[in-house]
């Protein structure tokens, strides 16, 4: 077993520092809102209202040590923001939907009421299926657990899932093919800084997980390297020792180019290979063809770069493989993270500290939110709804027979081709804002739009609420406590700093509620508190391999979080997977996977010439409902912009900020021009935080993994048509 | 209590601006930002870099002050315009070599970096340094930063910006962009 020290891994970035106390104020331990590096953070509480009123660093907090991106640091102007919905809200007139308008405000026993009563005449109309579920993982376990089972139980219907879809699947998918478990980082991040080279494929770490920075600039001030894939040069590609300047798309042959590498020149640990994987001698052929001349053809690369990286992985004595959204929105998504991820298994770079493989997860909670039951297929503790053993083990927990769960459902895309198709006609929409972030937009609007009844529950009116018969105040944050799975796959504890805004409830109470009016609530009603729901669910994830049962609140305090698997009181957790070279697939092993080549689903032509790939900025988060309420990060970035290559600016003669139409197949939208080299000429990029006619996503392409039901964000055809404006209309 | 200094590594910095985020909140700032974060050539790549004050030992924003508005803490710190003594005149906008006073044409006041000295004075390193996910801003030891010196030694006698030019010697010690130049590589 593994040793833990009982306060956690500290690193030579901990230094013992006091916080700022200012009179009449509490400091309140947490963590961020946003993304998978979960921040230490206090919240600074006024002990005369009660209210949140600022931030001070957590310094304690072994990750991050009191770092934080400007988003962190505005997070909690969320709370007390003048935005947020106070009362539930009803719209009677249908025809509005799709606008702001027509909401009244209206009691939680009216709202409940009228959702039992048009759930329930759907579902005697249509059957239990037509009701679905489409939830996030931006929410402590807790809520993401019992949102499965709110599905399930409570509803008794098929389709639930969720937009991680969006987000994390791919790496799911790719993780689960080649260990046989998907826990996002085999290493925690106290190891990332000690390494001797990163391979960062597909992630602009600066922007995305900023507070991940101090050590990935460590490694080069060691002496070590830093080897980064992207189609553009972005802050850490910048300072990168190779850049490796790929087409979009194009990673699969990228990893593959590299993988053949470094069998071709002796990196190759025989003895790992031999005694704990399969699969090696079907991928060395396979990756034969991948020539660094190939391999350039395809991607655009340098051979010589592709040489020279593959050179420094091969001989660094330890190395970290790591990966995001760039390779893993695409529709090859679980190949591309299969394929980088044989990089480690070929070297045996694994199972070790200080070497391993990573994907940087993009929501707070990515990691633990996909592993209880809100994914389409998928059970608490990881468990599959098609495995009879599993459904048995679960069923004793809900105290349903295995006759009443559900089969599996479908994708979060496929859902909205079923509200298309009218098979699904009623949705409950939660902690998610997939009319902004769901792929070809106009589609998923219109199922959005011809729903014959929708609940929304959220604390602003996204984008996606303008849909909604009846939108449900849920809380921030900083308003409910809970667990959260960060980054490095460890459980962390979310506390509540504030009583929830004028009448909003946290989701698990919403859900317990609505039970009751469904007539369902013997299932729920014994979960009065968060902490009832976070018992309930470490027993239902009990024997799953997502194994949550030892990771209890209080071990969480005293150990600055607890790594999963964690199966009893005794159990201190797993920083490291792999340890003892034993991999998760029935024989132990790990699958080095042999993986053909697939271009990209749409290719530019004469008419679309272009390659649009989409992405983030530092400023905001996800679909912006968030951020782009709040002033700071609004002035930092205000709008979204497309990013031109100045070669590829002159032939189309724009120029730096007039306003141009982009578009593709499925749409278009105007964007101001930004002229910058840091992009490659054939490529432009528009950020994915906006709403509404500024969206990307009206343009991209909903062409789905095969396996993981991504969508390919990442890559597809577009044109440039020049406005002559400098204004917006 | 040790004396500690900001210390500025420039080539660390990946615009994120959480600096400027962070200044707004310290208790002091009513919620303004103080420095400033520029993108070093934007048409062209993603170099970003802080300019924050240096807090000069002898600063000419305090010299070019006819009211004596701007203080000097006992920590080196170069304050804030007093409220009562600022007249408005903005010279020291124009006197600071590096451009940091800010101007706030309502209250006719000038506003500037004070390093957090509700902070720093009682040695817990100002908003910016504490928030900065680089470790652009550092928040450093006389010892840890002459560690850094021998680290990344340019040798060419420029390590501290300002020395010996513009305004001379400064509390807050910068590295230049090419802190990587001295490192040798581990294989
Ligand atoms: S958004 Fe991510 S990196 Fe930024 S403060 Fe929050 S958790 Fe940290
Ligand atoms: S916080 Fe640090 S990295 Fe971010 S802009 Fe400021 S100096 Fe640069
Ligand atoms: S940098 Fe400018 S504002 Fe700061 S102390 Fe020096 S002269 Fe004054």
């Amino acid at each position: 077993m593994q040793e833990v020290n009982v306060k956690g891994p500290r690193d030579k970035f901990f230094k013992e520092i006091e916080n700022v106390r200012h009179p009449n104020e509490t400091l309140v331990k947490t963590h961020c809102s946003y993304c998978g590096m979960q921040c230490g953070m206090n919240l600074r509480v006024n002990t005369k209202t009660n209210k949140i009123i600022g931030v001070e660093p957590r310094y304690d907090w072994p990750v991050t040590v009191g770092k934080m991106c400007p988003k962190g640091v505005t997070a909690y102007q969320q709370t007390n923001h003048p935005d947020r919905i106070l009362k539930p809200l009803i719209r009677d007139d249908a025809s509005l939907k799709g606008t702001q308008q027509g909401f009244r405000e209206a009691s939680w026993d009216e709202a409940y009421d009228l959702i039992a009563k048009k759930f329930i005449e759907l579902q005697e109309q249509y059957g239990k299926d037509t009701l679905s579920v489409f939830s996030g993982v931006s929410m402590t376990n807790e809520k993401c657990y019992l949102t499965g089972k709110f599905a399930r139980v409570a509803l008794g219907t098929r389709y639930i899932d969720y937009n991680g879809r969006f987000c994390m699947s791919s790496a799911a998918g790719g993780f689960l093919r080649s260990f046989g478990v998907d826990r996002g980082s085999t290493l925690p991040w106290t190891d990332i800084h000690e390494t001797d080279c990163l391979f960062i494929a597909g992630s602009n770490t600066a922007e995305c997980h900023p507070t991940s920075m101090f050590r990935v600039w460590n490694v080069q001030e060691r002496g070590g390297y830093i080897i980064v894939a992207d189609p553009r040069e972005t802050p850490i590609a910048r300072r990168a020792d190779v850049h490796l300047d790929l087409r979009p798309g194009t990673d699969l042959a990228l990893a593959n180019g590299i993988v053949n590498l470094l069998i071709q020149n002796g990196y190759v640990d025989e003895v790992f290979v031999s005694s704990h994987t399969n699969g090696f001698e079907e991928t060395k052929e396979l990756v034969k063809e991948f020539t660094p001349e190939y391999t350039s053809q395809i991607t655009g690369v340098a051979p010589e770069k592709i040489i020279r990286a593959a050179e420094i992985y091969g001989m660094a004595p330890n190395a970290v493989v790591m990966f995001a959204r760039g390779i893993e929105q695409q529709h090859k998504g679980v190949d591309n993270v299969s394929g980088y991820t044989n990089m480690a298994l070929v070297t045996g770079k694994i199972g070790r500290p200080k070497s391993g493989v990573a994907t940087f997860t993009g929501q707070g909670n990515g990691q633990g939110g996909r592993e209880h039951g809100q994914k389409s297929d998928l059970l608490p503790g990881y468990r599959k709804i098609t495995n009879p053993k599993h459904v048995q083990e679960v069923c004793q927990v809900w105290g349903i027979t295995p006759e009443e769960m559900p089969q599996p459902g479908v994708s979060a895309y496929e859902m909205f081709e079923l509200m298309e198709q009218k098979t699904i006609r009623g949705l409950y929409l939660l902690c998610s804002n997939p009319a902004v972030s769901a792929p070809n937009q106009n589609f998923v609007r219109k199922a959005l739009k011809g729903l014959d009844f929708m609940v929304c529950s959220d604390f602003y009116l996204s984008e996606s609420a303008e849909f909604a018969d009846v939108i449900l105040p849920s809380v921030t944050w900083s308003e409910d406590e809970g667990t959260v799975t960060n980054i490095e796959g460890r459980i962390i504890k979310i506390n509540k700093a504030q009583e929830p805004l004028g009448e909003s409830k946290p989701d698990w109470q919403i859900q317990a509620e609505l039970a009751e009016y469904l007539g369902r609530g013997k299932y729920f009603s014994h979960l009065k508190t968060a902490r009832d729901v976070a018992d309930e669910f470490r027993l239902a994830s009990k024997g799953g391999y997502a194994d949550y049962y030892g990771a209890t609140w209080d071990k969480i305090e005293k150990q600055d979080g607890v790594f999963w698997p964690c199966r009893d009181e005794n159990d201190p957790g797993t920083p490291h997977m792999f340890l003892d070279k034993k991999f998760y697939h029935p024989d132990g092993k790990a699958k080095i996977c042999a993986l053909p080549y697939r271009p990209p689903a749409e290719e530019p032509d004469v008419e679309y010439p272009l390659r649009l790939t989409t992405g983030r900025v530092v400023y905001h988060y996800l679909s912006g409902n968030q951020t782009r309420r709040i002033q700071f990060l609004r002035d930092m970035c205000p709008e979204p912009y497309v990013e031109v290559h100045p070669e590829t600016a002159a032939k189309y003669m724009i120029e730096h900020e007039e306003y141009v139409r982009l578009y593709t197949r499925r749409g278009e939208a105007e964007y101001k021009v930004k002229i910058t080299e840091a992009i490659r000429k054939d490529t432009v990029f528009v950020p994915y935080h906006f709403g509404h006619d500024k969206s990307i996503n009206l343009l991209t392409i909903a062409a789905l993994d095969p396996i993981s039901r991504m969508p390919e964000f990442k890559a597809c055809a577009a044109q440039i048509e020049k406005l002559d404006r400098t204004e917006v209309q | 209590m040790v004396k500690k200094r900001l210390y500025l590594e420039l080539e660390n910095c990946i615009g994120c601006r959480s600096c400027l985020a962070a200044c707004t909140q310290c208790g002091g700032h009513e919620q303004r930002n103080r420095n400033y974060v520029y993108d070093v050539n934007p048409l062209v790549n993603r170099q970003t870099m802080p300019l924050m004050c240096l807090h000069c030992v002898n600063p000419a924003c305090a010299r070019s002050c006819p009211a004596q508005a701007i203080q000097i803490h006992e920590t080196g710190a170069v304050l804030s315009a007093l409220v009562e003594k600022c007249i408005g005149c903005q010279n020291c906008t124009i006197a600071c070599p590096y451009g940091i006073p800010k101007f706030d044409t309502e209250q006719n006041l000038m506003y500037k970096c004070d390093l957090c000295i509700d902070r720093t004075k009682d040695g817990i390193p100002p908003m910016c340094a504490s928030v900065c996910p680089s470790n652009t801003l550092q928040w450093l030891t006389d010892e840890e930063i002459e560690a850094k010196q021998k680290q990344f030694n340019l040798d060419n006698g420029k390590w501290v910006t300002s020395m010996p030019y513009l305004e001379g010697e400064t509390n807050v010690r910068v590295n230049l962009p090419g802190i990587l130049q001295g490192v040798t590589k581990l294989f």
